[in-house]
């Protein structure tokens, strides 16, 4: 199966591990990924919060470099690239002038476009639950997780159409055939503050500590993600949350793909466990994992 | 500077030009607004903005452009978009935010969180120049400028020992090709000595 | 011909098809009554108290069934369905099937009440509000069945209620666009009945609007608001969480413009009022026009008739409270004696 891929700007340092391990899993499933050639950014939340056709011509350059590698797909492990790329194609599917204008300013037609799909979104849709499991050797057992998707994956439901906007249920779903549990708990698509970690770190602090504790309330031992930004503000806010809050929270913010790949045999340092600012290497002796 | 007693707001004088600036701009019809606030009620920022979500659609009906351009709701919107899912009107409120911040910036407004707006033009600075963010050095800049030289430094040092942040940026080979797309866009002519 | 008596098939014995049936044997025809479950009722059954008199709602269906047994020209057909119609004779030849031991039975019919009612729709899509994810949070007809539970002294007693108008209402986004017309009634009833039961309960309803378009009604919700307290809250929740095991529920207080949220062990929601599943199949049986939600449709200046032969009372043409479904189901009678007695 091949796709495009699309990585972000945070896969070469922040989120490497992210990266990488998506990467290893999807060689092991079969999934031939070709990186998007000369990808620009996305604009993320400060194009199209400051200029929206800046922000839609610096996406549709991409969807067009897409085009040009004939691929008709592609994937990224981002929900903020993932939300940009697929708004921006659902709004110049259905607006003809702006469309024109923006193949004048990428000197690219755009009447093909390519479909956008997370990464998640990708396993689930394509490979399934079933077809995921297969590769286990080391299933997850004794793990309870939180499954959080943040508010970019699911949302919104008329664009984006994957999965429940409120209850979104297939991240849980991979975790659960890869051995592990899942609890149920409430915040699991609230939004963790988003880009605001430098510009206005309180805002950070307070949803991702609402997310902690939430997650904590239901009795999680780690919280699963598929987006780098909320694995940022997790995970390095964690401690001045904790400070804030006055509660221990130990909850290591860990991205899917790095479970997927354990569950899979990959060894904890391929997989970069080693670079998540609260360790999961703790939890996982305690669960014998690794 | 009014006279020194209260008038209401006479509704007949007040125009609808900015509402129909909206409908004809975005799409958006805001007449489809039922009023019922499951916008603001689940607004993840909401408990911080100054006018909710819902009362920002009012306003425009009110065509209180002032109140629209400077408000601080507009700098701190995270676009988490659970307002526009959740609506039942489906009404676009990341869109029209966007717009009315949009609108600001073109007109050089200050921004009522300049840290914000910092932030965006420092990132999109970065895109201009190599067609692509590395954080660390964004970051750098923005402390540096915000006067924050030791923001988040011991942070930083812890993930700058696990290899999180890196000075190097992998450059897009088509340039050119990005900085063009700045063409005639207010972040080159305003946010371009960033 | 002359040896066979008109008689008419009423579909659904709730308070409307009820009416309906009782009428018509008042007035000297044949009426059978067709119920699906092993009790007749409907809706009505399942209700603890009702608005505007705080009545018990089973000395209505007692009276009623009452009424029924002693009308001898009304035969009722209790876990029956209708399988299937056919033209006969200038009428309907109607095969009923008995749930119990799936036998049928052919009936020739004259005319036909489709009175089938409504039922509360289906709520997964409202993920925001966790009704299946969350034990505590309840539809309408469910949180009924609770209040007769705690009236029977059973169950938990809660400290804190939160009720929720308006879901799947009133919503062009996901759900129905129309207004559900009863819901505002029976929540305010709802709320009513927790303080009476648990004065130090904090019961919030949630609303838009409240409607009280009726007799009585206006000072009925007046009377839950002043006299037991029930504190209403102008906005529409936006989500349900949960803290430490109870349910928080997120709104903006609209009337002041702030986010707020309340703390509570129950989550009640107005769910919007639908047709009862299989009505549109039995519309189609009888060639009944239905709009796009499904409810009954009437023909043009011809309030209660649905096609020739053919027509419709209660809550399958649209949400209605028992005062009107009884009403309607007169209304439906009264056609139908018209019919019979012009032959």
């Amino acid at each position: 199966m091949n796709c495009a891929y699309y990585p972000g700007c945070s896969a070469h340092a922040l989120a490497r591990e992210y990266d990488r391990s998506a990467r290893l899993v999807c060689q092991r499933l079969g999934i031939h990924l070709t990186e998007v050639q000369d990808w620009n950014c996305c604009g993320a939340t400060a194009a199209h919060s400051l200029d929206h056709e800046l922000a839609v011509s610096l996406c549709a350059r991409n969807l067009a470099i897409i085009n040009r590698m004939s691929l008709d797909r592609v994937t990224t492990p981002c929900a903020g690239c993932f939300n940009r790329l697929k708004s921006v194609s659902f709004e110049l599917k259905n607006a003809a002038t702006l469309k024109a204008k923006i193949e004048q300013a990428i000197d690219a037609p755009l009447d093909r476009l390519p479909e956008i799909v997370h990464l998640l979104q990708l396993l689930v849709q394509d490979i399934g639950p079933e077809g995921l499991a297969k590769h286990v050797v080391k299933p997850l057992r004794g793990l309870k997780l939180a499954a959080y998707y943040g508010c970019l994956i699911t949302r919104p439901h008329k664009v984006v159409a994957f999965d429940d906007p409120e209850q979104p249920s297939s991240m849980d779903r991979i975790l659960e055939v890869l051995g592990a549990q899942t609890v149920k708990w409430s915040h699991k698509a609230e939004c963790c503050g988003g880009g605001f970690a430098a510009s206005e770190t309180s805002i950070v602090l307070d949803l991702s500590g609402q997310v902690l504790e939430a997650a904590r309330q239901a009795g999680a031992e780690a919280i699963v993600v598929a987006c780098p930004m909320c694995q940022a503000n997790l995970d390095t806010r964690q401690e001045a949350v904790e400070k804030g809050r006055g509660t221990r929270y130990n909850l290591p913010i860990v991205y899917f793909t790095q479970l997927l790949g354990l569950a899979y045999g990959y060894p904890s340092g391929r997989m970069g466990l080693r670079r998540l600012i609260v360790s999961p290497l703790p939890l996982l002796k305690k669960k014998g994992l690794i | 500077m009014g006279p020194d007693f209260y008038i209401p707001m006479r509704l007949n004088e007040v125009d609808d030009s900015l509402q129909k600036e909206i409908k004809e701009n975005l799409g958006v019809d805001l007449e489809m607004c039922l009023e019922c606030g499951k916008c603001s009620g689940g607004c993840s920022n909401g408990q911080s903005f100054d006018y909710t979500p819902r009362k920002i659609v009012q306003l425009v009906k009110f065509n209180d452009e002032e109140t629209l351009l400077s408000m601080d709701a507009l700098w701190i919107c995270l676009s988490c978009q659970l307002c526009l899912d959740r609506c039942p009107s489906g009404i676009d409120l990341p869109r029209l935010l966007d717009y009315l911040r949009a609108k600001a910036y073109r007109k050089g407004l200050r921004a009522s969180r300049p840290q914000v707006q910092l932030f965006y033009e420092l990132m999109l600075s970065s895109v201009r120049k190599i067609g692509r963010v590395s954080e660390f050095p964004v970051i750098l800049q923005f402390n540096w400028k915000t006067g924050q030289y030791l923001k988040d430094a011991h942070l930083g040092l812890t993930m700058f020992l696990k290899g999180k942040l890196s000075f190097l940026s992998p450059h897009v080979k088509e340039k050119e090709k990005v900085r063009r797309l700045f063409n005639g866009s207010p972040v080159e002519s305003r946010g371009n000595n960033r | 011909m002359r040896n066979r008596e008109k008689t008419a098939i009423v579909i659904g014995a709730g308070p409307a098809g009820i009416e309906a049936a009782l009428k018509i044997g008042q007035a000297g025809y044949q009426a059978v009554l067709a119920e699906r479950e092993a009790e007749l009722g409907g809706t009505l059954r399942q209700l603890y108290s009702s608005f505007p008199r705080w009545e018990d709602p089973r000395d209505l269906l007692d009276a009623k069934i009452r009424q029924l047994e002693n009308c001898p020209r009304v035969s009722i057909m209790k876990h029956s369905t209708v399988e299937a119609s056919q033209l006969h004779e200038g009428g309907f030849l109607v095969t009923l099937r008995d749930s119990r031991n799936g036998t049928t039975k052919d009936l020739h019919v004259d005319a036909v009440i489709l009175a089938t009612g409504f039922a509360l729709m289906d709520l997964s899509i409202y993920g925001e509000y966790g009704y299946g994810i969350y034990p505590e949070v309840l539809n309408a007809l469910e949180f009924e069945a609770r209040l007769r539970e705690w009236s029977q002294g059973s169950g938990q007693a809660p400290q804190g209620v939160a009720l929720i108008k308006c879901v799947g209402s009133r919503d062009r986004s996901k759900g129905n666009p129309y207004c559900s017309k009863i819901c505002c009634m029976y929540t305010a009833k709802q709320a009513g009945l927790v303080k009476d039961m648990f004065p130090d309960a904090k019961v919030y309803v949630f609303y838009m609007d409240y409607r009280a378009a009726g007799k009585e009604y206006e000072e009925f919700v007046r009377d839950v608001i002043e006299k037991k307290h029930v504190r209403y809250v102008r906005g529409r929740p936006a989500k349900v969480l949960c803290e430490n095991g109870r349910l928080l529920v997120r709104a903006e207080d609209t009337l002041v413009g702030l986010p707020v949220e309340v703390l509570v062990d129950v989550v009640v929601l107005a769910s919007a009022a639908v047709p009862h599943p299989g009505t549109r199949k039995l519309a189609e049986m009888f060639g009944a026009k239905t709009d796009e939600y499904g409810f009954l449709e009437n023909e043009r200046f011809e309030p209660v008739k649905a096609a020739d032969k053919v027509f419709f009372a209660g809550g399958c043409g649209f949400a209605v409270e028992t005062p009107l479904a009884l009403q309607q189901g007169a209304a439906a009678a009264a056609a139908v004696i018209a019919l019979f007695n012009t032959r």
